[in-house]
C-alpha cells in the first residue's frame, strides 16, 4: 500500500446520527489529484476506521463497470487489518480533455456490519467523492504540416532478432526428424532396410572355407557339418532332417544336381553326430568334399 | 557299423519275425503300413496302445489282425455303460445242477499266460473300469479270489471312437499316461486302396480276413527278452540325448523356444502339464525300437520323429481354453518344436 506521503484528501467525521458511535473516520488516498491523461489508471485507496467486531458488508461494495461516462470502475480489492477496512479501487479514466481541468470522482455509500446474537447492527457509510486533475495529451492546434502523415508519429522499431538460436533448433529437429525417419525405415524394413534374400549356402561355404584353411580336428570337422546343417535348415525354413531330403529337393529344385554330395553329407552327419564315429565320417566325407558341395550348392543359390 | 553287432544275431532273426508280422496285419489291414509300423513299435517296446478313430476305420479290424499274428492267449471285451470292474475279474451263473457258481472272468480266464487284453469302445466303460484297468497296464498285475495275479507277457490294446460323445467317460489323464501310444487312425487316402476295400468281397468277411492270417509270428513269452535286448542294443549318442532334452524343453515351454502358433496370444500359458519323465522316456524306448526295425544300433533324430505324435501328443495337457482345439494345437505344436530345435 501506497500510504505514505499521501495527500490527505478528506476526513469525514460523523458526528451525527447512531452509526457515530461505531465509525471513527473515511479516508480516501490517492498518490496524485493530478496529471492524468486519457486512458490512465487511477488507484484509489478508501481506508475506514470502524469499531472492533464489524465488517465491510460484501454486497454494499462498488462492481466493477462504468462510474460516469468518462470514468470506469477496473477492479475492486476490499482486506481488513484490525480495526481498519481496506477498499483498493482501481479507476480508468477516458476523458479526453482539451485543457487541465478538474473533474469529481464521485463518492458511493458502503455499510459496515456486526452480527451479534441479539442481532445485526449496520453502520452506513458515505464514502466522498474526489476531484481528479486531467491533462490533456496533446496542443489543441498542432503546427501546420505539408504532408499529413507527418501529423503521425513513426513506427517503433521493431526489436532485431538473432536467427541463429531458431537456425541451429531447425537444424537439430531436421536431423532428429531423419533419424526417425531412418529407424522407421528400419523398422518397417524400407529401402535400404529391405531385407535380401538371405544367401544361406554362401554363409555355409563361406564358413566351411573357413575350416578348412585350418588345421583338421574332430571339433572342426563337426562344426562345417554344422554349418551345412544351418544352412539347409535356413533354406528349407525348419530342421531338415535326412529323411528330408527328397522332399527339401522336390521344392527347391534348383538344388537337385547336387542330390549326390547331400545324401553322403547326411550320412556322414549321422554317423559323426550320432553314430559316434566321427572319424569313419571323415574318411567317407572329407570336410574339403562338404566345402565343395556347400560351394556348388553356394552357386546355384546366387543364380536361383 | 551300420549293422547290429555279430553277438545280437538273435535280434537280426526278430527282426525278419517282425517284418513277417508286419506284412501279415498288412495283407488284411489294407493302406495302413504307417500305423502298422507304429503298433509293431509298440509290441516291441512292450507298451500298450490305444486306437482312436472314426467307425469302421479298420480299428477293430486292425487290433484282431495283431492279435492274431502275434499269438498268445487272447480276450476281448467290449466296453458298455453297466459294465462293472468285477464283470472283468468273475462269472457268476447258476449251473445245471441248480448251484451258484463262480469261474473266472475275461482277465483271469486264461490266467497268467494272458498275452494281449482287446479293450473295445473303451471309452463307453466307467471310470471304475478304467481304475481297475490302470493297476493292469502299470503293475501287470491284479488281486482276485485271495490272490495276487501276474500278467507278465501283458499287452493292453484298446480302441475308442471319437464321434460319439454321448454315454461315453473320458480316460482319466492317469490312465491315458499308462498308454504308450495313442495311434490316430484313419482311412486310407489312396483311391486305389479305396476301389479294393469297397468292392474287394475278401474284405467284406472280416472273419474270414482275419483267419486268413498266419498265427503266432512272434512268441509272446520271449517278447519281453527280446525288448529288453533291443533297449540295451541301441546306443543313443549325446547329441541325440541332447536332442530329446531339447525337444522336451520346447514342447513344455514353448514360449522360451521361440515357437508361436497362430491364434494363441499367450504362449505362455498354453502347456499346463504332462509330458512327464515316463512320457520321454516312453518316447525313448519307441524310437529306439524304430532304429532296431530300421535296421541301426544307434538313434538318429528321425527315430524320435517317427514316434513323438503317438507318444508325446495325449501326454500334454494344455490350458482348459485350448483343451477344445486340441485335436488342432497339439499336432501344430509338436510340428513347430521339430522346425525349431535343431538337430544336430
Amino acid at each position: 500500500m501506497r500510504l505514505f506521503a499521501l495527500p490527505l484528501l478528506a476526513l469525514v467525521l460523523l458526528a451525527a446520527g447512531p452509526a457515530a458511535a461505531q465509525l471513527h473516520g473515511v479516508e480516501v488516498r490517492v498518490p496524485r489529484t493530478f496529471g492524468y491523461f486519457l486512458g490512465d489508471l487511477v488507484e484509489a485507496t478508501i481506508v475506514i476506521e470502524a469499531e472492533p467486531g464489524f465488517v465491510l458488508q460484501a454486497s454494499s461494495l462498488p462492481q466493477p463497470g462504468p462510474v460516469t461516462y468518462w470514468l470506469d470502475l477496473r477492479r475492486v480489492e476490499a482486506r481488513q487489518e484490525g480495526t481498519r477496512h481496506i477498499l483498493r479501487l482501481t479507476y480508468q479514466t477516458f476523458y479526453a480533455a482539451i485543457d487541465a481541468r478538474s473533474l469529481d470522482v464521485p463518492g458511493f455509500p458502503l455499510v459496515l456490519s456486526s452480527g451479534t446474537d441479539h442481532g445485526a447492527t449496520t453502520a452506513p457509510v458515505a464514502v466522498p467523492s474526489w476531484s481528479l486533475g486531467l491533462s490533456p495529451l496533446r496542443e489543441v492546434q498542432p503546427a501546420r504540416r505539408a504532408d499529413p502523415a507527418e501529423y503521425l508519429r513513426p513506427d517503433g522499431l521493431g526489436p532485431r532478432l538473432d536467427p541463429v538460436p531458431a537456425r541451429n533448433a531447425a537444424l537439430a529437429l531436421g536431423a532428429a526428424a531423419l533419424l526417425a525417419l531412418v529407424s522407421l525405415a528400419r523398422d518397417r524394413a524400407w529401402w535400404p532396410f529391405r531385407p535380401r534374400p538371405a544367401r544361406a549356402f554362401a554363409d555355409a561355404a563361406r564358413r566351411l572355407a573357413a575350416l578348412g584353411r585350418g588345421p583338421e580336428s574332430e571339433q572342426g570337422y563337426r562344426e562345417g557339418l554344422l554349418a551345412l546343417h544351418r544352412g539347409l535348415d535356413a533354406k528349407a525354413g525348419y530342421r531338415l532332417l535326412a529323411d528330408d531330403l527328397d522332399a527339401f529337393l522336390a521344392r527347391h529344385p534348383a538344388y537337385r544336381p547336387q542330390r549326390d554330395g547331400l545324401a553322403r553329407f547326411f550320412a556322414a552327419s549321422r554317423l559323426a553326430f550320432f553314430g559316434g564315429s566321427v572319424a569313419e565320417a571323415r574318411h567317407r566325407l572329407p570336410l574339403a568334399e562338404a566345402g565343395a558341395t556347400a560351394r556348388a550348392l553356394a552357386v546355384a543359390e546366387r543364380a536361383a | 557299423m551300420n549293422d547290429i553287432r555279430r553277438g545280437d544275431a538273435m535280434l537280426t532273426d526278430w527282426r525278419g519275425a517282425a517284418q513277417r508280422f508286419e506284412a501279415a496285419v498288412a495283407g488284411a489291414v489294407l493302406g495302413q503300413e504307417p500305423i502298422i509300423r507304429l503298433v509293431t513299435i509298440a509290441v516291441f517296446a512292450r507298451g500298450h496302445v490305444l486306437l482312436e478313430g472314426d467307425v469302421g476305420v479298420g480299428k477293430t479290424t486292425l487290433l484282431r489282425a495283431v492279435a492274431r499274428a502275434m499269438g498268445g492267449a487272447y480276450e476281448r471285451v467290449e466296453g458298455t455303460v453297466d459294465m462293472m470292474p468285477t464283470d472283468l475279474v468273475y462269472h457268476t451263473y447258476l449251473a445245471e445242477d441248480g448251484r451258484p457258481r463262480v469261474e473266472p472272468g475275461p482277465v483271469l480266464r486264461s490266467s497268467e499266460d494272458l498275452a494281449i487284453f482287446f479293450f473295445n469302445e473303451i471309452n463307453r466303460a466307467r471310470p471304475q473300469v478304467h481304475a481297475l484297468l490302470l493297476r493292469l497296464m502299470a503293475e501287470r498285475s491284479l488281486t482276485a479270489f485271495n490272490r495276487e495275479y501276474r500278467f507278465p507277457q501283458l499287452q493292453v490294446f484298446a480302441d475308442r471312437n471319437r464321434v460319439e460323445r454321448e454315454e461315453t467317460f473320458e480316460l482319466p489323464a492317469a490312465a491315458r499316461d499308462r498308454f504308450l501310444m495313442e495311434i490316430g487312425m484313419e482311412a486310407p487316402r489312396d483311391p486305389a486302396t479305396r476301389r479294393t476295400l469297397a468292392f474287394d468281397p475278401r474284405f467284406h468277411d472280416t472273419d474270414g480276413l482275419i483267419g486268413g492270417i498266419p498265427t503266432a509270428i512272434l512268441d509272446p513269452v520271449r517278447l519281453g527278452g527280446i525288448a529288453s535286448a533291443i533297449q540295451h542294443g541301441v546306443r543313443a549318442s549325446e547329441a541325440i540325448e541332447a536332442y530329446v532334452v531339447a525337444l522336451w524343453e520346447a514342447l513344455v515351454r514353448p514360449q522360451t523356444a521361440g515357437i508361436r502358433l497362430p491364434g494363441i496370444d499367450d504362449m505362455a500359458g498354453l502347456v499346463q502339464g504332462g509330458a512327464s519323465p515316463r512320457g520321454v522316456a516312453a518316447l525313448v524306448r519307441a524310437a529306439r525300437v524304430r532304429a532296431w526295425l530300421e535296421e541301426r544300433d544307434w538313434l538318429v533324430p528321425e527315430d524320435i520323429r517317427a514316434v513323438f505324435v503317438p507318444v508325446m501328443a495325449h501326454r500334454i495337457f494344455l490350458e482348459p481354453i485350448h483343451e477344445l482345439r486340441r485335436a488342432e494345437i497339439v499336432p501344430a505344436l509338436c510340428r513347430s518344436v521339430f522346425e525349431t530345435v535343431p538337430a544336430p
